[in-house]
């Protein structure tokens, strides 16, 4: 089922990009901050329901993935499409909405911030491009390839 | 061990673990009855059960429960008592054990109670998570903080509230028990989302506002941040492997009436 594949995938890669977000930048560089005095309100329950939804997504994609592999209907490159796109999306909206539109954090402090941004908005982009082309093609579930049912 | 408690505790101190050894004695004794008459129960429910009240025991008594003052302490109890225990005493399925074995006449009467109207409403997910998040909300952001550590009996009530919320809640998400209605798995996910985003706003405001106005409430807001989150994540866990595990039975069935077809 690519469709299943695609599901899987995006959650995945929203997990992915929430778990790197808070273990990469907030904890281990720390260049993120927790709570900066620009946060407005909105922002704060924002960035509360993708928080939320970044460490759940990664959870109800991991079972689903398993699910799929057990019933061997997981077809790897829809996976991969999913998860890049879920990846980009999430990473997209972090750098322009929740760091710019509502001012939760900067991704660093004390530097000119243009590169920063540029590099978390654009890679976010690419993924997506990159995830987009790759939901079309062959798509064969891992079944087949083994020729086993 | 008296003698190595930290200043100011007493024989007192320790007097929380009394019901609680009670209740695991109660746990034990039932499922003893169930193995003995041939009844399975599985070794992780216990494990739970155990797991849980011991949890519960060293909230409340010290190192944790002997430091009101520091509000990191103070965070990590809360953590313990309204979060992890209920989850893991949830997946314990105290209810299920109970209806199994008491004698007919208790269990009709347990069986009342739990299909009356009231236990109806209060097993509804959005009211359980209310009451969850709603008592959280009220505890640290109004000046009820101030009061529970004025009055003793304000206190007990806060605690016993957050305890019981967030066993109701526990048992309506992730529980093992069985629920007059219970959401189906889109309704229970959505509910952990809320859930979930609703203690990482209340942790950020509590740090953004100073709130409660007691000192290191900075460092407390995080504990609660960090912790909530691993304990969603298990409580998410917990509803996805029951899920995977229903999934797979359907599945076996499914392949079991094939055969049967491809046989007939």
């Amino acid at each position: 089922m690519p469709g299943r594949s695609v599901g899987a995938g995006v959650l995945l890669g929203i997990g992915v990009a929430s778990f790197l977000d808070e273990t990469v930048f907030h904890q281990i560089l720390h260049w993120h901050h927790f709570y900066d005095r620009s946060t407005s309100d909105v922002g704060l329950v924002s960035d509360g329901f993708f928080h939320a939804g970044g460490w759940l997504a990664i959870v109800v994609g991991l079972f689903w993935f398993a699910d799929l592999q057990r019933r061997r209907t997981t077809v790897p490159r829809r996976v991969w499409a999913g998860g890049l796109i879920g990846w980009g999306a999430f990473q997209v909206y972090d750098g322009l909405v929740q760091h710019k539109a509502m001012g939760l954090h900067q991704i660093r402090y004390g530097v000119d911030l243009l590169p920063y941004d540029l590099a978390w908005d654009l890679s976010g982009a690419l993924g997506v491009v990159v995830g987009i082309a790759l939901l079309f093609g062959p798509a064969h579930p891992i079944a087949e390839r083994h020729g086993s049912s | 061990m008296p003698g190595m408690a930290p200043a100011g505790a007493s024989a007192a101190s320790w007097l929380p673990l009394v019901p609680i050894a009670v209740v695991a004695a109660l746990y034990l004794a039932g499922v003893r009855r169930l193995l003995r008459r041939g009844d399975r129960w599985p070794v992780a429910r216990t494990t739970a059960a155990v797991g849980g009240l011991a949890v519960l025991g060293a909230a409340l008594v010290p190192p944790v429960a002997s430091h009101p003052d520091v509000f990191a302490v103070h965070a990590v109890g809360h953590l313990l008592m309204a979060m992890a225990a209920p989850l893991l005493f949830a997946l314990s399925a105290p209810l299920t054990l109970l209806l199994r074995t008491v004698p007919m006449p208790a269990r009709r009467r347990v069986l009342a109670v739990v299909h009356s109207r009231a236990a109806r409403l209060l097993t509804w997910a959005p009211v359980a998570l209310l009451l969850e998040v709603g008592g959280m909300y009220a505890f640290y952001l109004t000046p009820l903080f101030g009061l529970a550590h004025e009055h003793a009996w304000v206190d007990l009530g806060v605690r016993t509230h957050m305890v019981l919320g967030g066993w109701l809640f526990s048992t309506v998400v992730a529980g093992r028990d069985p629920l007059p209605h219970r959401p189906r798995l889109p309704g229970t996910l959505l509910v952990l989302l809320l859930a979930g985003a609703a203690h990482g706003v209340l942790a950020k405001l509590m740090y953004a506002h100073g709130l409660p106005a007691v000192p290191g409430v900075e460092l407390g807001a995080q504990v609660m941040f960090a912790g909530g989150d691993l304990v969603e994540l298990a409580m998410a866990a917990a509803v996805m492997s029951a899920w995977y595990a229903r999934e797979g039975r359907a599945q076996r069935r499914a392949e079991g009436r094939a055969v049967m077809r491809a046989a007939l």
